[in-house]
């Protein structure tokens, strides 16, 4: 034992030894960097070798490690294939009205003639005869198609003849056309909002404006749906604290006239809070051209506010100007931008030259005849009184907009409840008194939450025995439905 | 009259992010920003040449590993999120490893961490703070490492 321990020592103190030769050696005298390299020999030798032994390493890229046999076994059992299709449900066997001809204000369904409550046919210009008239021609001259998108051989002169009609009509710079009304949003929002930016929007936005928030990435916040109170706190939190805030695209997104409610946005509430925390407005105005304002030059002449102070104004054309397609209208970069940058502008063929020459021709009709928009509002004055005591049904929509909205006065418990008793009483109109009305049936990728209703879309060509006749069959059948419960 | 372009492959990097690494001149860059930081320790603030080393290093890591491996994604919104759960460090080269580039942001705190300590002679507490740093940030480098997340560190929620 003794002998080991000794060799031991002797070991040490021969390499101790031959490390303080090593130190005393010529080169370990050496200065480098201003600072004698005695006693950091070793060290730095040592990093020196594992550099070396770095640098010789080849390169490789790392291997997808395959599945060992049993992991594949695993996961081939644990696996259960979903549907294909979901199971059946009893909603979803619910078979929809079909029509049977045109969506006017009368329309065919089963053979029967009913009254049509359920098209935003806001100024019954649907078939109107100069539209058809401007179709026809514009077919005759230039076909169906487009041909492809517009930056492609897809422009046709009546495409930049509506471009520049719609910003006539609005009083903006420019206006750019897109091929479908829903669409338009999908794409002008991802072509201003981008990943990071923060976007403030009402909670109870239609899919379109969803989804083309969804397409963005954007940071999404909501306030309360049409709560200027909400919508100021959220925009001072949003600014106050954070200093990011300042360096960040900002907006606030809202629409006009609210297809899930029939509320109207307080546009000067909007305005002035837009300025005071320095955000950009986009407002959808889809069921608001025609309709609002004295000549119908929607929501923005409504409250008198002048139209650029709104920073981008989206539309569908396939409500009140009753063609199909959307557009966007504002000031030269806001539309320059798009152009270039807005997917369903740049990628997707472009609107049929003839539903643009529909649309100029539906702005000609509106501006000759500005009796079409006092009867419309007469005819919504006259709706409103008729349904404003149906027992059981609460009006809920802004008294000047052409959605008249009916939700439950008493809640049946759940949203999926109340839409049942609603499809009944809908089911009841349309069977019994020949009235055609729409529920406000979601899609479930919807996440609008505001409650269930009843929905009349007016039109100006709704005559008095209509709205009457719709009126007296509503309060009948609910009450049939509701004292059956 | 001598060659004054470099000749270059045009870059296979599809990466925005990533891609300017592979451009001819950036290690020159690199190296020259680090020494034109030591000069303006030594000469603006006045330290001694090993502290200035020691400071260089210091900051070297803590910029590199808040850059190259603890902020994930790009800032380009057009690769479609494909790169949002990789560090810079891990999207360089698609995930090549040990490749030119590579080694060559390995060495650099490595060779800075042996000036480092060389120059402040292996004096507490500057080695303490010189040894961690380089740890940390030549771990990161493994090719081990590539997409592993230590302990949870900087993994995704």
């Amino acid at each position: 034992m003794d002998t080991m321990l000794s060799a031991f020592g002797n070991m040490i103190k021969s390499f101790s030894d031959w490390v303080t030769i090593i130190f005393d050696a010529p080169s370990s005298r050496a200065i480098v960097l201003g600072v004698p390299i005695r006693g950091h020999l070793l060290v730095e030798g040592l990093l020196f070798v594992v550099i070396l032994f770095l640098l010789s390493q080849k390169s490789y890229k790392p291997p997808k490690r395959p599945l060992t046999k049993k992991e594949v076994d695993e996961l081939c059992d644990e696996w259960v294939p979903e549907p294909l299709i979901p199971a059946i449900t009893e909603e979803m066997k619910y078979e929809p009205p079909v029509l049977e001809s045109a969506a006017g204000p009368h329309t065919i369904i089963n053979g029967k003639d009913v009254l049509n409550f359920t098209s935003a046919n806001y100024l019954g210009l649907l078939g109107h005869e100069k539209l058809q008239d401007s179709c026809t021609k514009s077919l005759e001259k230039y076909g169906v198609g487009s041909c492809g998108p517009r930056g492609f051989y897809g422009t046709i002169d009546v495409h930049l003849d509506c471009e520049a009609r719609i910003a006539k009509f609005l009083g903006t710079y420019d206006s750019i056309l897109y091929s479908y009304g829903l669409s338009t949003l999908f794409s002008t929002i991802p072509a201003f909002c981008k990943k990071g930016d923060l976007v403030v929007v009402d909670e109870g936005v239609h899919w379109g404006i969803q989804n083309g928030l969804h397409l963005s990435r954007s940071t999404i916040v909501y306030f309360k749906h049409n709560d200027m109170k909400s919508l100021q706190s959220i925009l001072e939190n949003v600014t106050h604290d954070n200093k990011r805030a300042k360096k960040l695209r900002r907006y606030i997104i809202v629409e006009a006239v609210y297809q899930n409610s029939g509320q109207i946005t307080p546009l000067d509430d909007i305005i002035r809070l837009k300025e005071k925390y320095r955000f950009r407005v986009i407002l959808d105005e889809s069921n608001s051209i025609g309709v609002l304002g004295s000549t119908g030059r929607g929501l923005t002449e409504h409250y008198k506010v002048p139209i650029e102070k709104v920073d981008i104004v989206t539309a569908a054309m396939g409500h009140a100007l009753a063609t199909e397609g959307g557009f966007c209208t504002g000031s030269a970069r806001v539309i320059d931008h798009q152009r270039l940058s807005s997917s369903g502008y740049v990628f997707s063929a472009s609107l049929p030259p003839y539903l643009a020459s529909a649309a100029i021709t539906a702005i000609d009709v509106l501006e000759e005849n500005p009796n079409l928009i006092t009867k419309l509002k007469a005819n919504i004055a006259t709706l409103r009184k008729g349904l404003s005591d149906v027992q059981g049904l609460e009006l809920v929509s802004d008294p000047e907009s052409p959605v008249v909205f009916l939700t439950l006065k008493k809640s049946a418990g759940s949203m999926k409840a109340d839409l049942q008793v609603l499809d009944d009483i809908a089911d009841n109109l349309l069977k019994e008194h020949s009235v055609f009305v729409a529920t406000s049936k979601r899609s479930t990728v919807d996440k609008c939450k505001l409650p269930a209703g009843i929905r009349f879309y007016v039109s100006a060509a709704h005559t008095e025995t209509d709205l009457e006749k719709a009126c007296e069959s509503l309060k009948k059948a609910t009450a049939l439905i509701l004292a059956g419960q | 009259m001598a060659n004054l372009y470099v000749q270059a492959v045009p870059t296979t990097d599809l990466n925005r992010n990533t891609e300017w690494f592979t451009y001819p001149g950036v290690w020159t860059i690199y190296i020259l920003i680090l020494m034109f930081s030591w000069l303006v320790f030594v000469s603006v603030f006045g330290c001694s040449a090993g502290m200035a080393w020691t400071v260089v290093h210091l900051a070297h890591s803590i910029v590199t590993y808040h850059f190259f491996h603890w902020k994930k994604g790009t800032p380009f919104s057009d690769d479609q999120g494909i790169y949002n759960r990789l560090t810079w460090w891990e999207q360089i080269e698609n995930g090549k490893q040990l490749t030119r580039n590579r080694k060559f942001l390995t060495l650099v705190p490595i060779v800075l961490y042996l000036i480092a300590s060389h120059t402040t002679d292996y004096q507490h507490p500057m080695l303490f703070f010189n040894t961690l740093a380089v740890f940390i940030l030549v771990v990161a480098k493994f090719p081990n490492m590539h997409k592993v997340r230590i302990f949870g560190i900087n993994a995704d929620q």
